[in-house]
């Protein structure tokens, strides 16, 4: 089974995500996914690919605390996050958060507390590729 | 020597993702930072955080560098 926290260059699948939470224990009652996907335009602009650069050995150790702070916080039966680096194409997958709890609350709020997390604490920078040029993206709060 | 790493944004400011720098008993990230910036004052504009051997560490800290440290110039991160 793959690692429950990875940053990597190729696609994910979200079926293997969640099959491989729901995999972990019987008492999963939940699962919510958060699935970031590359827009094909932003500001009024055509955007055909997204590139992402990471200083990944720390975006690795932060995704991993935010998983066990996220596990602790929410009384989570398991989490994973997924992250793609490099050149993403419009319509294509960027980030996997998935958190599974006995019931339905705990795993919404740890889901959309994890990615929020990862936006602010993860040292990762995206830019988006269009016809008129490339702009790294200022973060938005 | 002390590895300033830069990525993202930065690096492309900068032109480079490493810079190495001679170490000096009592150098610290404050002082590399006025050092590079004054070389790459656009990059530095933007960047807003700072790591120490994948540490974050405030502008308050003061603590003199490792010889062999890596010292990491960031912008605002924006993944997800």
């Amino acid at each position: 089974m793959s690692d429950a926290v990875r940053l990597q260059l190729e696609d994910f699948s979200l079926d293997a995500e969640i099959s491989a939470l729901r995999a972990t224990s019987k008492r999963v009652g939940g699962i919510a996914v958060f699935l970031g996907c590359a827009r094909d335009f932003s500001e009024g602009r055509e955007v055909a690919q997204i590139g992402f650069d990471a200083y990944e050995a720390m975006a690795l150790a932060e995704l991993q605390n935010l998983r066990a702070e996220a596990v602790s916080r929410f009384t989570l039966i398991d989490a994973r996050i997924v992250h793609r680096l490099g050149v993403v194409e419009a319509g294509e997958n960027i980030v996997l958060v998935a958190a599974a709890a006995e019931h339905r609350a705990p795993a919404l709020e740890a889901c959309r507390w994890l990615i929020d997390e990862l936006k602010a604490r993860a040292p990762i920078w995206k830019k988006e590729i269009t016809p008129a040029g490339d702009a790294w993206v200022t973060p938005h709060p | 020597m002390i590895r300033a790493l830069f990525f993202g944004p930065v690096a492309e400011r900068v032109g480079a993702r490493q810079i190495e720098v001679d170490f000096r008993p009592g150098l610290t990230w404050r002082a590399l930072r006025d050092q590079l910036a004054a070389l790459h004052s656009e990059a530095f504009e933007i960047v807003s955080i700072v790591a120490v051997d994948g540490r974050r560490v405030a502008e308050s800290d003061a603590a003199p560098l490792r010889d062999g440290a890596e010292v990491v110039f960031m912008s605002a991160f924006s993944g997800g």
